[in-house]
């Protein structure tokens, strides 16, 4: 009974304390919580339209013959494979393309149709079900409801040709923005219908037994010589890709609900120690009168305990409300998880490790009252260690706010900025990227491009890239196909990580993923074999120049200038670069140049990341926004509490002050100075921290989905003014506001007995 | 002499009742009365230290309750000089730094000055040698002595006292209340607040506060070393009338 008028009395005196800890307490878990339950909804959501959809584990994609047999006769003798499926996609040109009345010109997308897979791989409708259009019906993607606002009923045109859109459908391997691919689904006999208008490709696809290993098996593959005009994918691309756009957002609530529990850690032991300063003499009395001192912490650990538990259950309450509008997408993507019973469990475990962890640090704070004999306490004589600097926590919660908006504000310019196609394998310095696919004629219509490119006044600078499949050998006689870029590789180049662009006849650079997985290094020889139009190809020695980052194709894919042979090893697709003197002319060009031929894909490259990042960019950008709202709100705060605590603990040395004619603006002023003293190198401490570990954090997490060497490009004004600002303001109005309680301490009171409440 | 403060229907709450009185220049006034009787607000009302219900409190020519509290603050610093029972100090501070402190606030960049004159401070009420010992390195009157030099630094008009001498041991209470006399001396006027017969009896005049009223007024006239002993039985007397 004690106790808990004890407790509610406590609660009453000290409102402003109470609430702040029990709002640090409820934030630490919601963040975490938050991640834990957005991160289940993801993974369970994709693992669960993945085994529904049964996912290839190894695909091979092709254009050109394809002998099946050949490839059935090397599945059967493998032990490995459970399955095998050659699915087709019809490649369609995205002029003659559209849906619900928007044509997918502007589409950076691969759009093509497909049938229902027999096997495995099925495209899943939006109950969750393998669905067979009837003949004249379509499926389309699901991510294109949002994109072109479709309904079902709507009508999609190829050619002259329509087709009506039944349902949509959630496709486990092509399902997200940043595959570069979209299925279809159609009929048997439309697929047959529309042969004509499209360029057929193959995938390729296996599945292979629980626990093998699918680097093995691409080796084999490869090794065996089967069909392999085309990029190779595995089950970890894909949900690697799958996860990332969503991923990003989480991996960035995760990144700020560790630095608020680290602020809420701090916070909470500040205001321990604070408070034990205050309670000295009450401490000491207890002692005297013979409470134990297990008891006296005891008394008032169980504070704490109330605290974190409502806390707790806030902040898993407030979770689980946000969570709902921010799992939109995911559920939109990929449908739900299903039993979400173990994620729940998950998140509350999380919730109940946050509150622990911050529970041991008020247990350990509070032990300092130990330390001190009951005279020394009662008499106000004694420390609880040494008398803490509080301006201290300033600088440390500064710094760790403005990092806490730097990670994600850098990940969003950075992916925004047209400099990061570079580590995504696309040229740098151009803005248009014109490709040439699906035509027979690919050498001769890049020829006809180039060849307006240079009568036209308009382009500043161009590039060709032509793209082959070639045999290559490493001294141990081992052998790869590689896909290789023919071209100028100064003038647009990607970024190396180790090296440079191959400069002369004879040097190779090849993908990250490729140096890896064929353990070259710069300087190492290989061989390429290239078709000269004899019997057997010439075998050229080739030298690694260097090593760069790249995300097309699987990743895996290789540079090199121009041979100055006869090489007649046909063209699978031809990029050409382009940079415009005048970068307004950009649309208008792009229209101009789609009119020569019905192969070529011109997009702004602007176009081409929003394509590819536009959901992730979007995601991160409103959560860097949430991310800024918050700091500032726990700065605003944080400092306000620090602010009053530093006020209380000097109250009567104010009051002193007061007495002997100090205004209470010249005291205002030394606590402004001070708190600046602090703040200030507090920001740059964190924008340093959100830029140099920061970026290593985030280079480390990217570099998974294989852009490597990453670094922030930073948004100068965003870092180096808007922030700064922001964070200054909530400092400075949260200083200004604590400043208040100066005036209210009277010249009297250090007269009287010590009195005041913080 | 001149009035220098003039204290007219003084009111605060329901402690002081419609106080009126005056100090005259290079005086020294006690005032005593029972615990709870208001002599300690009376200080911080007619000092501005706090802001009085109602009445008059004229300093110097300046009418004072209608001052804000950063003018009153002003005056504090500049005219007035402060005694506190507690020795109110910075703890974080030595014992020449608490001394100079606010004078430093007054007259910045006027450092070395400021420490020649609390040298000489310190020297003349014999804490000379303690100007660099940390305030708990002192005794309570070395401290007191400290504070009596803080309050002298700006050369003030007043020094208001209060209880200057309740946290202390005879000797050391003996020796601030000689401090006292020797500023008083010098013709600096002085309002000191006492329960301390002995104290007041050294004063030239004491006010006897009840209940928030001044109940009578014991005029003793400039103290000189030879009449101390019967100061002190008039004054004992005098309080034995007013039911002390």
């Amino acid at each position: 009974m004690v106790n808990r008028r004890l407790l509610i009395n406590d609660f009453k005196a000290n409102r402003l304390v109470t609430a702040s800890t029990s709002i640090f307490m409820a934030a630490s878990a919601l963040l975490l919580g938050l991640s834990i339950l957005l991160f289940g909804t993801l993974t369970s959501a994709i693992d669960s339209l993945m085994a529904k959809a049964l996912t290839p584990d190894f695909i091979q994609m092709h254009t050109g013959t394809i002998d099946e047999e050949r490839i059935a006769r090397f599945s059967e003798k493998r032990s490995d494979v459970e399955a095998l499926q050659i699915s087709r996609f019809l490649n369609l040109q995205n002029s003659q393309v559209s849906v619900g009345g928007t044509s997918l010109v502007d589409s950076t997308q691969d759009n093509g149709l497909s049938v229902q897979s027999p096997l495995f791989d099925f495209l899943i409708d939006l109950d969750n079900e393998a669905v067979h259009p009837a003949p004249g019906e379509v499926y389309v993607p699901v991510a294109y409801i949002r994109e072109y606002g479709l309904k079902v009923g709507d009508l999609m045109r190829i050619g002259s040709e329509t087709l009506t859109i039944a349902g949509f459908i959630r496709d486990s391997q092509m399902n997200a923005m940043m595959a570069s691919s979209k299925r279809f689904l159609v009929s048997e006999a439309d697929y047959e219908r529309f042969k004509p208008l499209g360029s057929e490709e193959y995938l390729i696809e296996f599945r292979l037994a629980e626990g093998s290993d699918v680097n093995a098996f691409a080796t084999a593959y490869e090794d065996a010589g089967l069909p392999g005009n085309g990029p190779t994918i595995t089950r970890t691309l894909i949900m690697m890709m799958n996860a990332l756009s969503d991923g990003m957002m989480i991996l960035v609530i995760l990144l700020v609900s560790v630095v608020v529990l680290f602020i809420s850690m701090l916070s909470i032991r500040y205001m321990i120690l604070t408070r034990l300063e205050k309670d000295k003499r009450e401490i000491g009395l207890l002692k005297a009168v013979g409470i134990a001192r297990r008891e006296i912490r005891g008394l008032y650990f169980s504070k704490y305990l109330l605290l974190s538990a409502v806390g707790g259950l806030v902040g898993i309450g407030a979770a689980m409300l946000i969570a709902k509008p921010l799992g939109a997408q995911i559920r939109d993507l990929y449908g739900d998880g299903g039993n979400m019973g173990p994620i729940y469990a998950l998140m509350i475990l999380g919730a109940l490790v946050v509150e622990g962890i911050i529970l041991l640090s008020v247990y350990r704070t509070l032990g300092r009252m130990e330390r001190m004999s009951a005279v020394q306490a009662l008499y106000g004589r004694g420390d609880f260690g040494k008398r803490k600097n509080l301006y201290l926590p300033i600088g440390i919660i500064t710094a760790a706010a403005v990092f806490m908006i730097l990670v994600p504000w850098n990940i969003g310019s950075t992916l925004a900025s047209p400099e990061f196609v570079t580590y995504m394998g696309v040229g740098g310095n151009s803005r248009i990227r014109i490709d040439i696919r699906q035509t027979d004629r690919i050498g001769a219509t890049a020829h006809a491009v180039v060849e307006e490119l240079e009568r036209d006044e308009r382009v500043l600078d161009h590039a060709v890239m032509q793209t082959g499949s070639y045999r290559s050998e490493l001294p141990d006689g081992s052998s790869y196909n590689l896909l290789i870029e023919q071209g100028d590789h100064e003038r647009f180049p990607v970024r190396y990580i180790e090296g440079g662009y191959p400069r002369h006849a004879g040097e190779i650079a090849l993908s990250v993923l490729n140096a890896s997985e064929l353990d070259l290094r710069i300087g190492d020889p290989i061989r390429v074999f290239i078709d000269v139009g004899t019997d057997r190809p010439v075998s050229v020695p080739f030298t690694v120049s260097g090593i760069y980052s790249d995300v097309t194709n699987g990743g895996k894919t290789a540079k090199i200038s121009p041979t100055g042979l006869d090489d007649r090893t046909p063209i699978m697709w031809s990029i050409i670069y382009v940079a415009l003197a005048d970068e307004r002319l950009i649309d208008e060009w792009i229209e101009e140049y789609r009119r020569i031929d019905d192969a070529i894909k011109a997009v702004d490259i602007a176009d081409y990341i929003d394509g590819l990042y536009g959901q992730t960019i979007r995601t991160i950008r409103k959560t860097a926004i949430l991310t800024v709202i918050a700091a500032s709100a726990i700065l605003f705060v944080v400092l306000l509490l620090l602010l009053r605590l530093v006020i209380w603990r000097e109250r009567s040395d104010n009051s002193l002050k007061k007495a002997l004619g100090f205004t209470t603006r010249e005291i205002k002023k030394t606590y402004l100075k001070k708190t600046l003293a602090y703040l200030l190198p507090g920001m740059a401490v964190g924008i340093l921290l959100g830029l140099l570990p920061g970026q290593s954090l985030v280079g480390a997490f990217i570099g998974l989905m294989g852009a490597h060497g990453f670094r922030f490009i930073i948004d100068p004004i965003g870092v180096f003014a808007t922030i700064p600002l922001v964070i200054a303001a909530a400092a400075m109005a949260a200083t200004l506001i604590g400043l208040e309680e100066v005036g209210r301490i009277h010249a009297y009171e250090c007269l009287g007995p010590q009195s005041g409440d913080y | 002499m001149k009035e220098l403060l003039t204290v007219r229907n003084l009111s605060k709450g329901k402690i002081l009742k419609a106080i009126s009185f005056e100090l005259r220049e290079g005086e020294m006034v006690a005032v005593m009365g029972p615990s709870g009787s208001g002599k300690s607000t009376l200080l911080y009302n007619v000092s501005g230290m706090d802001r009085a219900d109602g009445g008059e409190v004229r300093f110097d020519g300046t009418e004072i309750v209608g001052l804000s509290e950063d003018e009153k603050a002003r005056l504090r610093l500049h005219k007035m000089g402060f005694v506190f029972q507690q020795m109110n100090v910075l703890a974080n501070l030595n014992l020449i730094d608490n001394i100079v402190l606010p004078a430093m606030h007054a007259m910045k960049n006027r450092k070395r000055e400021l420490h020649e004159r609390a040298r000489a401070l310190m020297d003349d009420f014999g804490i000379g040698d303690l100007a660099e010992r940390r305030v708990n390195e002192v005794s309570g009157g070395q401290l007191q002595r400290a504070c009596i030099c803080r309050s002298l630094m700006m050369e003030p008009e007043i020094i208001f006292a209060d209880e200057p001498t309740g946290a202390l041991n005879r000797s050391a209470a003996a020796d601030v209340i000689e401090t006292f006399l020797k500023i008083n001396r010098k013709g600096t006027t002085v309002l000191m607040v006492t329960h301390d017969g002995k104290n007041a009896a050294v004063c030239d005049r004491i006010l006897y506060l009840l209940d928030g009223e001044i109940r009578g007024e014991l005029k003793l006239g400039k103290h000189t070393h030879d009449d101390a002993k019967e100061r002190e039985i008039r004054t004992l007397r005098w309080l034995e009338e007013m039911g002390w």
